[in-house]
């Protein structure tokens, strides 16, 4: 009886243990069996103006069938090293789960077999800062299965740099002034003000 | 983040421009009064603040930060205003008050404004538009409360500074003799070097403990960030406590309390400094720095509860110089210990609390001839009184003119300061002569 209540108990903390197993995907992991190219206009590239068109599909030389799991495509605009550097909110780490290098969504959609393109505004909450692109293969559980990455693997090569909007708007430039200025008035205002108090008082 | 710290230039140029501004006020207090003093530098500082909405260049966020940063000097106009409203029994509590919600707002604001920014981002902004938004709030709130000062305040319970002066109850100072008598009163001196070790040790601890909790005990920066938050926060109820432990102190034993008081809260708020850098667990710590913060910002309040019995003619100009020592005191401590990596976050943390002890020692020094000091009875040589303690400020000659009538009814006031057996008996003593008639 006993025994047999120490052989449920291990198989259940086991299967436990394999689901836990199952859910952390590491980067290293995962196979680079798709191509991604980026291509954009020369020079920085300006928030909420440019466009750039990625292409990606599935690496040939790899045989028929490697993407039989693949479900659905993620395509990301990633942070290269460079603007990684003392900003521990981008870092990379290995378990996808803490991974924080790709935080800009450019599309996600069903995978298709054939190489596909997007011509992409660049969104307007993107900071300055040097990216590339990467897409993830996700499979039905939405688990990466695969990657491809417009750079080499030490993430040096093909990079781009995109510089924000500055946010400033011609009517907050117009509001800054007119209170500074309102302020400052408001303040001449008072002392005139009190002059003529004490001088009425005085007579 | 630049885990550096300040480099030295940046240190010397932000702490003198600080202590400049902290004086001026002070000196702008005694000749011209807290209301219009403190109106003026909040309303001609806004425009900063409206600015940085529309900062977009590293030149233009280190001006807009430099000119903001001039609006701090208000704490002194404050501390000034308190001292001028509240009689010397209560003085400290109001200066507690006042002083420790303007902190609370410092730390409230680090929890508030995010909210206000993602309220903004929400409603339909994009983020980099969002906090330029967000920035009109405080921006709007500044010239809001500098108009409340205008119409609603007045510099004395008698009236405004300008009124007394033209109808001849009040006379205009002049600003030589008022910084000549602020600055070589060594009192003052003594209590802007502790004053820099508890408010200097607070706002280097305000810098450094969120990244002392990232780095020692791997939180996540957010919740870093709430501990170092609640640091902050204490000060709704330590800094008043300060004030309310300081006039609690003055009434049963009069200046010699108050000193007393300053010395050991600070001496402890240093102690358990040096035991927050040797504990290693995160539970302790986070009590401990509790325990810490309650000390420190309580000392603060009880510098404040000394201050305003120092000089009567050139209290802006003490008020100035104590609070610019707050300053200095946070620029050195940051840059002797918490510089690159020479100390660690702990090791620096245990030798600022071996430096607060050793600095807080100069207030055995302090001493008033009607009062006496930590160690000394009132002096019983000559007749030392309130009035001769305050009137030495003024020369015979402007006594002559009678300039010197504030001073001696603040003396008549402040004889709460011998405590209650003493004052007790002095005024039986009065009481006599009547009686007997």
């Amino acid at each position: 009886m006993a025994a047999r209540v120490l052989v449920l108990a291990s198989i259940l903390i086991f299967s436990c243990f394999a689901e836990t197993c199952y859910g952390v995907i590491s980067f290293s992991s995962l196979q680079r069996t798709l191509v991604v190219t980026a291509s954009h206009r020369q020079g920085l590239l300006k928030a909420g103006e440019d466009k750039i068109t990625v292409r990606w599909g599935l690496n040939q030389s790899f045989p028929a069938g490697t993407d039989s799991s693949y479900k659905t495509i993620k395509v990301q605009l990633c942070y290269a090293p460079i603007s990684q550097v003392d900003r521990a909110w981008r870092k990379t780490e290995d378990h996808l789960n803490k991974d924080k290098t790709c935080q800009f969504k450019i599309v996600k959609k069903p995978y298709t077999n054939v190489n596909e393109t997007l011509e992409w505004t660049i969104e307007r909450d993107v900071p300055t800062a040097t990216f590339f692109i990467r897409a993830y293969a996700l499979d039905s559980d939405d688990h990466e299965v695969a990657y491809g990455q417009n750079t080499d693997a030490e993430k040096k090569t093909n990079l781009f740099e995109i510089q924000a909007i500055t946010g400033r708007h011609v009517s907050l430039d117009i509001a800054s002034v007119c209170f500074s200025a309102f302020s400052v008035v408001s303040l001449m205002g008072f002392f005139f003000m009190e002059k003529r108090k004490a001088r009425k008082s005085q007579q | 983040m630049d885990r550096r710290g300040p480099s030295i230039q940046h240190g010397v140029a932000s702490v003198s421009g600080a202590v400049f501004a902290r004086i001026a006020m002070g000196t702008a207090c005694d000749l011209f009064g807290p209301r219009l003093a403190s109106a003026s530098l909040i309303l001609l500082t806004a425009p900063a603040v409206y600015f940085t909405s529309i900062a977009s260049s590293p030149i233009s966020f280190l001006l807009v930060r430099f000119f903001t940063g001039f609006s701090l000097a208000t704490f002194v106009s404050a501390q000034f205003w308190m001292s001028s409203m509240f009689s010397g029994p209560v003085v400290g509590t109001a200066n507690g008050v006042a002083a420790g919600w303007g902190n609370l707002g410092g730390g409230a604001t680090q929890l508030i404004m995010p909210l206000v920014f993602s309220l903004i981002r929400d409603i339909g902004a994009v983020k980099f538009t969002a906090w330029r938004i967000a920035f009109f709030i405080p921006a709007l709130f500044q010239t809001l409360s500098a108009f409340a000062i205008l119409i609603f305040g007045q510099d004395l319970p008698d009236g405004n500074y300008q009124r007394l002066q033209n109808s001849g109850n009040k006379q205009k100072d002049k600003f030589s003799r008022v910084f000549y008598h602020g600055i070589t009163n060594y009192r003052g001196w003594i209590l802007a070097l502790t004053y820099g070790y508890c408010f200097g040790v607070e706002l280097t601890v305000d810098n450094i403990i969120a990244e002392y909790f990232y780095d020692r005990f791997n939180l996540k920066l957010h919740t870093a960030g709430i501990i170092a938050a609640s640091f902050g926060l204490a000060n709704l109820v330590s800094r008043p406590a300060g004030g309310v432990l300081s006039d609690m102190m003055a009434k049963r034993f009069g200046m010699r309390g108050r000193l007393w008081a300053l010395w050991a809260v600070q001496t402890l708020g240093g102690v358990f400094c040096i035991i927050l850098g040797q504990v290693g667990s995160l539970t302790a710590s986070i009590v401990v720095m509790i325990v810490f913060s309650v000390f420190v910002q309580a000392a603060c309040g009880l510098t404040f509860g000394v201050v305003p019995f120092v000089s009567r003619r050139s209290l802006g100009v003490i008020s100035g110089m104590t609070g610019g020592g707050g300053n200095v005191g946070a620029v050195l401590t940051q840059l002797i210990f918490f510089k690159g990596s020479k100390y660690s976050k702990e090791t620096g943390i245990t030798l600022m609390g071996i430096m607060i002890v050793c600095c807080t020692l100069p207030i055995f020094l302090i001493y008033f001839p009607q009062w006496g000091g930590m160690f000394c009875g009132p002096s019983l040589e000559k007749i030392a009184t309130e009035e001769d303690y305050y009137l030495s400020e003024w020369s015979s000659k402007e006594q002559g003119k009678g300039l010197h009538q504030a001073s001696l009814k603040f003396a008549d006031n402040s004889r709460s300061e011998r405590g209650r057996r003493v004052h007790s008996q002095t005024l039986s003593s009065n009481a006599t002569p009547s009686a007997n008639v």
